[in-house]
């Protein structure tokens, strides 16, 4: 008698897969430059100009204001190709009927979406290490080591939660609808949420909605700049967790049903 | 006497139990606003009207349900983990178990937080006392009732610990086999109950402060684990574990159930006793004793229950499907349902006589409409229960045996389609059709736009699920994804990744199969070698399909699902597609071939249905499908109008292309003696049988 046994796959070719998945993931993100191009290099542009030629003065006088601007725009690197390229992406897979065709094919479980996640946070970091070398460089961001590492960790393991509201947008919407979606999504939400723009009071209580918020909180509590720090970094975690999985959840339904 | 009861049966019974305790926790939970003397604050609600009966029969139904509920936990757990495996296992635990708990605690928390408080304002007068903080201790965490899906996963991880180590240690399973026989000699001799309640027993004594009533301390104010839950539902989840190895186990419990039940209520009764003189344990020789009682008492009820439902609750019964597969959700929903209850009648000028039977029934009734209409029919119901009911679906059919859960079917049926019914909204898409595919054959699905096809092949696929009758492939469902691993797909309007070459689609495709092909033979044997460097984006429309099959070939599957393989081949590429599939069929594969090019179904397929509206009007080989239609196709060169010869007798229909007239006729023979007869200058007559292409035609077009 057949059994499943002899379908299953050993640990090695397991692994293999997950990690096949992955790489040409990876492949096709660079080989769409198009694409990750913009999302790698705004940024990093956007922080040049704000942080390094326009608040350098302001900076002198505040010193901490320079790791306000980091943080604000260390979220933006790491959180756009998160959620744009997941996104985006998913929408354009779906509509060309990939997904669907990956619901068929036997992929070890999650497959893509580690791969996408992956790869979300990977181009996250591409984007976000020219511009720690530029906060560090140009930007007057003086931290220890350690909090500079304890920075970095969160805001990278932050593009997980906005990949996840990738994965719902795409999940959601046709391909050519998905950017403005995303944009929809993203623009209040780093704006609105204070990163760069200091907000008039009534505004403050708003800022709790926006996903980016709480993610700049903990970056910034993880960097030890309690100055800007207002709530327990477990809330902001526990928010962030909370994201992931709603976002995530919801996201993994609707395209285990529908593809 | 229920010994020789199946597998399958004895899961009826124990799905039922675990149901009860479940349940069971919904009616203690219920009670504990009428608990005399428990100080305000404790719980969300103190009711006016207290009752020593509902503390007594809460603290009964205490004793046991959620050892009981880790017992048959552990039951579950190896047979899932023998049937999954390690991978599998983890992967299903983390969905049914871990997902509920971080989802089920970010909706709840807040929801209970808001009863509590509610509740709490209303007990002291409309003035809201501060809240109690959180012990400042560390892994202090409020659990709420979800603590169980908690300890849950982390006696999962002690136990396959504790497993790996054994194996290691008893390679031979001497060991183990002699500890099967002593698990099933102990239920057999009444030693389990006392044995087991030791432990229990000792982890009781230990603690400093112990109200007798609340048992087994709830480890739900921390995510450090808990000694005395820790022991006393890690021994119910590792018994019942044993007894899942142990081939004698289960018969023993049915055996003594009625004894154990007997030592149950005899122990529950001296301690009800014990407890009304002095609720709290006193260190001493009654503590002691008391702790001992008790451990008893768990094992008593723990075996009693199980062994009573063996003995009667056996055999299938939908309705008591429904209620088990429902209490899941109804226990990780009820308690800010039963708590806003509670809350609300609280100050009811009426007997608690009236008040809990009312919150029993409306939470009951709020809890059951929710898993109705919300949870059975959506992916909330999938992911709890493992499948979700559509709403209009009939009650659920009894389990297939576990046996079938690995079996991958025989060298008959591969893929079948039982009585499968599909509605996309008003329209029906499949009406009760049965199709299998045998190994080893080209089955051709032939029908017009809308027949069925993409949807049945969507089964197959497990892309959709059917709203009535069975889906099978390998001899399974569909959704498992180690039967999805012999096959192969190529889907009609799909593209593949445009950015990656065709020589990494297939290896990335490659990837997910146990034995797949090396990537040159893929490339060799579809004629994609000279392209496997290109990137897909840039291939023709005849190239990306021929890539397409070659991403479907590449795991060496044992049935591959084709749709509309040919559209945009040339002709060379058809052949060379066509010669690969002689090949894969020649070598065992079966395939199922969806094609509106009829020549091409008639030069591949072993059997042919055709559907229409849902429905197979017709099945058989190519031949029989021509035999269906006995009507001839009659060509000549003659001078005959075709409006002329359509009105005779026996003549279908005729039409002119250029200078030849083209007839189908249902009696051929007739029809050429009147045309011989009718035109002396009549040449180049040709009389042939109706092909597939007639065949199919006139089948869907009486089916219309």
């Amino acid at each position: 008698m057949n059994t499943l046994n002899a379908d299953t796959l050993p640990t090695s070719r397991l692994l293999g897969a997950y990690w096949t998945e992955t790489r040409y993931e990876f492949m096709r993100m660079l080989r769409n430059l198009a694409f990750g191009g913009p999302i790698l290099l705004v940024p990093l542009g956007a922080y040049l100009l704000v942080a390094v030629a326009i608040s350098a003065d302001a900076i002198t006088k505040d010193p901490s204001l320079a790791y306000i601007l980091f943080s604000g725009f260390s979220t933006m690197a790491v959180t756009m190709p998160a959620l744009f390229s997941v996104g985006c992406i998913l929408a354009l897979e779906r509509e060309a009927g990939l997904m669907k065709l990956k619901r068929a094919q036997p992929a070890p479980t999650g497959t893509w979406l580690v791969a996408k996640t992956l790869v979300a946070v990977a181009f996250g970091v591409l984007a976000y290490l020219p511009l720690l070398v530029c906060g560090v460089v140009f930007g007057g961001v003086d931290m220890d080591a350690g909090a500079l590492a304890a920075m970095s960790a969160v805001l990278i393991a932050g593009a997980i939660p906005f990949a996840a509201i990738g994965l719902f947008i795409g999940s959601l919407v046709s391909g050519s609808a998905a950017p403005g979606y995303a944009n929809l999504f993203y623009l209040p939400c780093i704006y609105l949420s204070g990163l760069f723009i200091p907000l008039p009071e009534f505004m403050h209580a708003q800022t709790v909605i926006w996903p980016a918020f709480h993610l700049n909180q903990l970056a910034l509590g993880a960097g030890g700049v309690d100055k800007y720090h207002f709530l327990p970094p477990q809330l902001y975690a526990a928010v962030l967790i909370g994201i992931t999985v709603i976002f995530g959840g919801l996201a993994i339904w609707r395209l285990a049903r529908k593809g | 006497m229920n010994e020789s009861n199946s597998p399958e049966q004895r899961l009826h019974a124990l799905d039922a139990v675990r149901g009860f305790a479940l349940l069971l926790g919904v009616a203690f939970h219920a009670a504990l606003s009428f608990m005399p003397g428990w100080p305000p604050g404790i719980w969300a609600m103190n009711d006016n009207s207290p009752s020593q009966f509902l503390s007594d029969a809460a603290f009964v139904t205490h004793i046991f349900r959620m050892s009981l509920f880790f017992f048959i936990a552990g039951y579950f757990g190896r047979l899932l983990y023998q049937r999954l495996g390690a991978r599998a296992f983890w992967a299903n635990r983390g969905k049914r178990i871990l997902v509920p708990l971080v989802a089920g605690w970010i909706v709840l928390f807040p929801a209970i937080a808001f009863i509590w408080t509610v509740g709490i304002t209303k007990v002291f007068g409309g003035t809201t006392p501060p809240m109690p903080e959180m012990p400042k201790v560390p892994g202090a965490f409020p659990l709420t009732h979800l603590w169980f899906l908690y300890q849950l996963l982390l006696t999962y991880v002690a136990v396959l610990a504790i497993r790996g180590i054994v194996a290691r240690l008893d390679p031979m399973q001497k060991l183990r086999g002699l500890v099967d026989k002593a698990v099933a000699a102990s239920i057999r001799t009444m030693t389990a109950a006392f044995t087991l309640g030791l432990p229990v027993a000792a982890a009781l004594m230990s603690l400093p402060m112990w109200f007798y009533w609340q048992g087994i301390p709830t480890p739900d104010q921390s995510l450090i684990p808990q000694v005395p839950a820790s022991v006393g539902f890690g021994t119910a989840f590792a018994f019942g574990w044993l007894v899942h190895r142990s081939k004698d186990a289960l018969a023993a419990i049915v055996q003594r159930g009625f004894a154990h039940l007997v030592i149950a209520i005899v122990a529950t009764g001296w301690m009800l006793h014990t407890m009304h003189a002095s609720p709290m344990a006193q260190p001493g020789l009654t503590k002691t004793v008391y702790a001992m009682v008790f451990g008893v008492a768990v094992w008593g009820w723990v075996l009693g229950l199980t062994g009573a439902a063996l003995r009667f609750l056996s055999n299938y019964s939908a309705t008591r499907r429904y209620i088990a597969d429902a209490s899941y959700w109804i226990y990780l929903a009820h308690l800010p349902v039963v708590a806003a209850f509670q809350v609300w009648v609280g100050h009811w000028p009426l007997h608690w006589g009236v008040k809990y039977p009312f919150i029993l029934v409306a939470s009951f009734a709020v809890l059951f409409l929710g898993y109705h209409y919300l949870v059975r029919p959506t992916f909330v119901g999938q992911l709890l229960n493992g499948r979700k009911y559509p709403r209009k679906n009939p009650p659920p059919t009894a389990p297939t045996s576990p046996s079938n859960v690995t079996d991958l079917g025989n060298a008959g049926a591969v893929a079948r389609l039982s009585g499968v019914t599909k509605h996309y909204g008003k329209s029906t898409a499949l009406a009760g059709i049965d199709i299998e595919v045998r190994a080893g054959e080209l089955l051709a699905l032939l029908g017009p736009n809308g027949a069925g096809k993409t949807t049945a092949i969507g089964l197959w696929l497990g892309l959709i699920e059917a709203d009535a009758g069975d889906v099978m492939l390998f001899g399974g469902s569909p959704q498992d994804v180690a039967r999805r691993r012999r096959l192969g797909v190529m889907m009609q309007d799909v593209e593949l990744v445009k950015e990656l070459r065709v020589r990494e689609l297939i290896a990335l495709a490659a990837s997910y199969y146990p034995d797949p092909m090396a990537i040159e033979e893929a490339l060799a044997k579809t004629g994609t070698t000279s392209i496997a460097n290109r990137p897909y984006g840039k291939l023709s429309g005849g190239q990306k399909r021929q890539v397409q099959f070659a991403v479907a070939i590449c795991g060496r599957p044992r049935l591959l699902f084709l749709d509309e393989p040919t559209v945009g081949l040339d002709i060379q590429a058809r052949e060379t597609l066509w010669a690969n599939i002689r090949a894969l069929l020649a070598d065992g594969c079966s395939v199922v071939l969806t094609t509106h090019y009829l020549e091409e179904a008639e030069a591949l397929a072993t059997r042919v249905a055709v559907l229409a509206k849902g429905r197979v009007i017709a099945s058989g080989s190519v031949d029989d499908m021509r035999s269906l239609v006995s009507r001839r196709q009659i060509s000549c060169e003659s001078t005959l109008a075709p409006e002329t010869v359509r009105a005779w007798y026996g003549v279908v229909d005729a039409s002119r292309d250029r200078n030849r007239l083209l007839i189908t006729a249902t009696d051929a023979e007739s029809v050429v003696r009147r045309l011989l007869a009718t035109d002396p200058d009549l040449r180049r007559l040709d009389v042939r049988e109706a092909g597939l292409a007639e065949a199919f035609t006139a089948l869907t077009r009486e089916a219309a």
